[in-house]
């Protein structure tokens, strides 16, 4: 074959072959701001309502599972959120902790199917809810650093500006696209590096020294964007 | 090896678009799977282990003998990367890519999972009980000298263990095998130094004289050498030790040193013996012996010039201690011990023995020591296979099939053997023969102890302990298999020994005084033993005999070549494939060679004059042929070979072992002769003769050398001059 016919005709092939790759995979409609996830079915219906979700006031013995939550601090479970890039999934050991002592709902099902898994030393075979790109390193750590730790906001609410309000809901349903441009609308936006005062928020107004310009506000605080160097996730 | 036709630029380009087009059809969240991968939690977890944070542990290197220490990181419960722990005297924190690939062995696809019984061609899985049970139904009746066991180099509780059983099965048969080994140099050495491995002092000498040792690839302990070597090259008070290399064919070792003397094959002992008699230092029988040797002579037989020998023999009196070595090279032929005695005479006449060859360390437990052996011990069993003398026969860590010479027959000698066992990681050519195949656990799984051959700093045992659970449920450790073996015939004996890890342990902590753990409690000590992972010790060195003597050395006269196999075949050794027992590595042949950048395929190196005459080309397939038999490979054009040998490196070859290693290159070793060292036995590896004819094929070398490598383009990226512009005496 003609060598300069080679080229381009294999060009063309691929071209062929990755459209129709393309067209016979439609593309999932690009989320909006709070399109959910998929509804996805775990081995064991896991109600974070009852866990997280707040205290009924005309019960204050919460008695009712239906009726109201326990008000358990999100890091008590997830503890690895705050020590590493990644936030894991609790052991199992941590369920029962709890668990092997609460009689009232030991023979419920749920309950019932969590001691089994427990017995047989298996670990429950729980499903991804928030699944990232390999590509993409996102770091707990770093967020609850910054937001629970460093500025003391509430804990849910900082989970919660990924997750969702994650204590209304009974098993976790991805609630944001988490979709890169969806991550920088909050790091394009300027957010105060120092309190009120001008006192730095930790080491983050060293920081954000290096980014000019940083803009200041009438109240004198001084704001920057979040990072946002391709470096960062893109690891 | 592909097929020219599609050039490697086009490629490229249509790589580059295609890779964009997927590019933009991958925008969006396309990659987010919500709900379709699990995510599986610890059951208990420790306070230390972390998701996404590395936890390390400590164990022992198993991809050769050399004994490094590694150090694992393992995430959730998987061991990912293994480096060297920088406490281990041996490699100093170091590994080589060989050792790098070990978690490829872990992780491997091909691994023999389930214990499998020969059923016709096929093998049945079985039950664990169901094998015990078929071992002790074929031992049965059976006398001691009808059972064999064949075993590569073992060392540590494992040896012992072994020792154990084998008395109790009352055979003395236990055939230690190694395809590639020093046996003849820890011969010579027994001889000149009262020793079979001194402890070599690179980093104290000024001059190494290396005689075809590959002691930063594939010799003994290379990345220990290696460290000793950046010393040497340091230097003492600055002054940074030269390297001349001597050998046939150019190896790692060579391509680094200051100068790459290249003799005829087998003429290594002359040499030495030329370059003594230059030196003029001798005296007695050593300096009647040499007399003979003038530079005429040894010039005309070696091919190294006149000039050289004076050059050699003037730097190694300006420079002193220097270090004498006699490598594979150099006794891979008939008279390979001769070669070595002369090599180890040089260095008793340069006054070296003492200041840069030290006695060594070893354990004081010498039931624990190596044991070794090499081609000697596998004729010895493959002539009483011939004989029909064994009734069952055992294989652990050695692969005979593929690595026996070709003349031994090996594998039709083997199918004599009545019932033959093998452990086994993967069902390579061995295991494919045997009845009963059991599955190891990889070395990242299993529990044991390790004794290296080459001691440095004091002597040390090496603890491997498993890294992570097991991958494959029905896995067994050697250590666990042997222990329920010798229970059979020792119940009450072992019967305190729940498994080899209890066995281990017990054994440790029994000796806990001598292992410097006197004072401690039992828990402390085994639980620093396993966080350090080297047990060290004071050691015992031996000593070196101060006999300087020339005794029954004479090298043998200049054989006459041969009309119809003119080249010398020389098995080319590569430190990331050996013996080739780890090929199915996909790392190891995916790793250029580093001399001609091949990969994933064997080649024939032939020098560039050589071919001109034959008229090859490289890219050319060849057939090599030796009274054994014939393989075809591709021809890469080498200047580092004499034109009177071709190279082809071992351990490609394989037609079993797994994806990774079948039908990729050839395997020289099918086509070695049965030469034997005359004094030793050993097989002489370099002695098979060659004749190599076009098949009229053609390929592309698949190498990373080219325009994106070594060629400059006449860009002067790096510049060069010839050795022989060089004047030694002042450069260095
Ligand atoms: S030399 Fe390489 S393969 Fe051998 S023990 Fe050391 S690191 Fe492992």
């Amino acid at each position: 074959m003609y060598r300069f016919l080679r080229f381009p005709i294999l060009l063309v092939g691929l071209f062929l072959a990755v459209s129709s790759f393309a067209a016979n995979n439609p593309q999932p409609a690009l989320t909006t701001e709070d399109a959910l996830g998929p509804q996805v079915v775990q081995p064991i219906e896991f109600p974070h309502n009852r866990h997280a979700g707040l205290r009924n006031p005309a019960d204050p013995t919460n008695s009712d599972p239906l009726k109201g939550g326990m008000e358990i601090n999100c890091q008590y479970c997830h503890t690895y959120a705050r020590r590493s890039a990644v936030a894991g999934i609790p052991p199992l050991q941590k369920c029962i902790g709890c668990h092997q002592s609460i009689e009232s709902v030991r023979n419920k099902p749920r309950i019932v199917e969590l001691f089994k898994y427990w017995d047989a030393k298996k670990a429950v075979p729980w499903k991804k809810v928030h699944d990232l790109p390999d590509f993409v390193r996102f770091n707990h750590e770093r967020h609850i650093k910054r937001f629970v730790e460093q500025q003391d906001r509430p804990v849910q609410e900082a989970c919660g500006y990924c997750h969702g309000d994650v204590k209304e809901m009974t098993v976790a349903r991805r609630q944001k696209p988490l979709s890169m441009g969806w991550c920088a609308t909050c790091h394009e936006k300027d957010h105060p590096v120092v309190a009120e005062g001008g006192t730095p928020i930790a080491g983050q107004a060293y920081w954000y020294s290096f980014q000019k310009p940083v803009a200041q506000d009438k109240s004198a605080v001084v704001k920057a964007k979040g990072p946002n160097d391709c470096w960062q996730c893109h690891k | 090896m592909i097929d020219s036709g599609f050039d490697r630029r086009d490629f490229l380009k249509v790589l580059g678009w295609s890779g964009a087009a997927v590019a933009l059809s991958g925008c969006g969240n396309t990659s987010i799977e919500d709900g379709k991968e699990t995510v599986v939690s610890y059951v208990e977890a420790n306070d230390y282990m972390i998701p996404g944070i590395g936890v390390y542990f400590n164990s022992t290197c198993a991809q050769c003998d050399a004994g490094c220490s590694i150090n694992g990181r393992v995430r959730e419960g998987r061991v990912l990367k293994l480096e060297g722990n920088p406490d281990s005297a041996i490699n100093k924190g170091k590994l080589c890519a060989l050792g790098q690939a070990g978690v490829q062995h872990h992780y491997n696809p091909d691994r023999v999972r389930e214990p499998l019984l020969r059923n016709g061609s096929k093998g049945e899985t079985i039950t664990w009980e169901k094998a015990y049970a078929l071992i002790a139904e074929k031992l049965s009746g059976v006398q001691g000298e009808e059972i064999a066991f064949l075993s590569g180099g073992v060392s540590g509780h494992l040896k012992a263990l072994l020792g154990n059983y084998l008395e109790s099965l009352g055979t003395k048969n236990h055939f230690v095998y190694e395809a590639v080994a020093p046996g003849v140099t820890r011969a010579a050495n027994v001889k000149a130094y009262g020793v079979d491995m001194p402890r070599y002092r690179f980093d104290k000498a000024q001059v190494v004289l290396s005689f075809g040792a590959d002691f930063l690839g594939s010799w003994v302990s290379p990345v220990h050498f290696s460290q000793q070597y950046a010393q040497f090259r340091k230097g003492v008070n600055g002054q940074r030790g030269v390297l001349i290399q001597v050998e046939s064919k150019m190896t790692l070792t060579g391509a680094n040193a200051d100068r790459w003397l290249a003799v005829k094959p087998g003429t290594e002992g002359v040499l030495a013996l030329g370059i003594i008699n230059a030196l003029g230092m001798a005296t007695g029988d050593v300096a009647e012996l040499v007399k003979g040797y003038d530079k005429a002579r040894v010039s005309h037989e070696t091919g190294v010039s006149p000039g050289q020998i004076d050059k050699i023999a003037a730097l190694l009196k300006l420079r002193s201690p220097s270090l004498v070595l006699a490598g594979s090279a150099a006794e891979g032929y008939a008279h390979g011990s001769q070669n070595a005695a002369a090599i180890n005479l040089l260095n008793q006449v340069l006054g070296n023995v003492g200041k840069t060859i030290e006695a060594p360390v070893s354990v004081p437990f010498p039931q624990m020591a190596p044991s070794k052996g090499n081609t000697a011990a596998l004729k010895l069993l493959n002539d009483g296979l011939a004989a029909g003398k064994y009734k069952v026969l055992f294989n652990f860590a050695a692969n005979p099939v593929f690595t026996a010479p070709g003349a031994f027959k090996f594998k039709d000698h083997l199918s004599k053997a009545g019932f033959k066992v093998a452990f086994a990681h993967y069902l390579d050519e061995t295991a494919l023969q045997a009845d009963l195949v059991l599955p190891l656990d990889s070395a990242l799984e299993d529990w044991g102890t390790q004794v290296p051959e080459y001691m440095t700093e004091g002597a040390q045992i090496n603890i491997q302990q498993p890294l992570m659970e097991r991958l494959h449920a029905n896995t067994r450790g050697m250590g666990d298999i042997l222990l329920n073996l010798i229970k059979q015939k020792k119940a009450d004996e072992y019967k305190g020994f729940e498994d080899y890890y209890a066995y281990l342990r017990g054994a440790m902590l029994q000796n806990k005084g001598a292992l410097g753990g006197g004072g401690t409690d039992d828990d402390t000590f085994w639980n620093t033993t396993l966080t350090q992972g080297i047990v060290k010790l004071a050691g015992t060195a031996g000593a070196l005999s101060a006999h300087v003597g020339a005794a029954g050395l004479t090298l043998p006269a200049h054989a006459a070549a041969d009309e119809q196999y003119p080249l010398h075949l020389i098995p080319g050794v590569t430190a990331n494939l050996r013996d080739g027992r780890h090929t199915n590595q996909p790392w190891l042949q995916e790793s250029p060679d580093p001399l001609t950048t091949i990969v994933w395929d064997s080649w024939v190196e032939v020098h560039p004059k050589k071919a001109t005459e034959l008229g090859i080309v490289e890219g050319d397939i060849v057939e090599v042929t030796s009274k054994t038999g014939s393989v075809k490979a591709q021809v890469y054009l080498f200047p580092g070979i004499h034109p009177e040998a071709i190279s082809i490196p071992v351990g490609r070859g394989h037609d079993a072992m797994g994806r990774y290693a079948r039908g990729y290159g050839v395997n020289p070793f099918q086509i070695m002769d049965a030469v034997f060292e005359r004094e030793t036995g050993e097989l002489a590896m370099h002695e098979t003769r060659v004749n190599i004819k076009k098949t009229g094929q053609r390929v592309l070398v698949v190498k990373d050398e080219g325009s994106a490598g070594a060629l400059q383009m006449g860009r002067k990226i790096a510049a060069r001059v010839s050795t022989d512009q060089v004047d030694l005496s002042k450069e260095v």
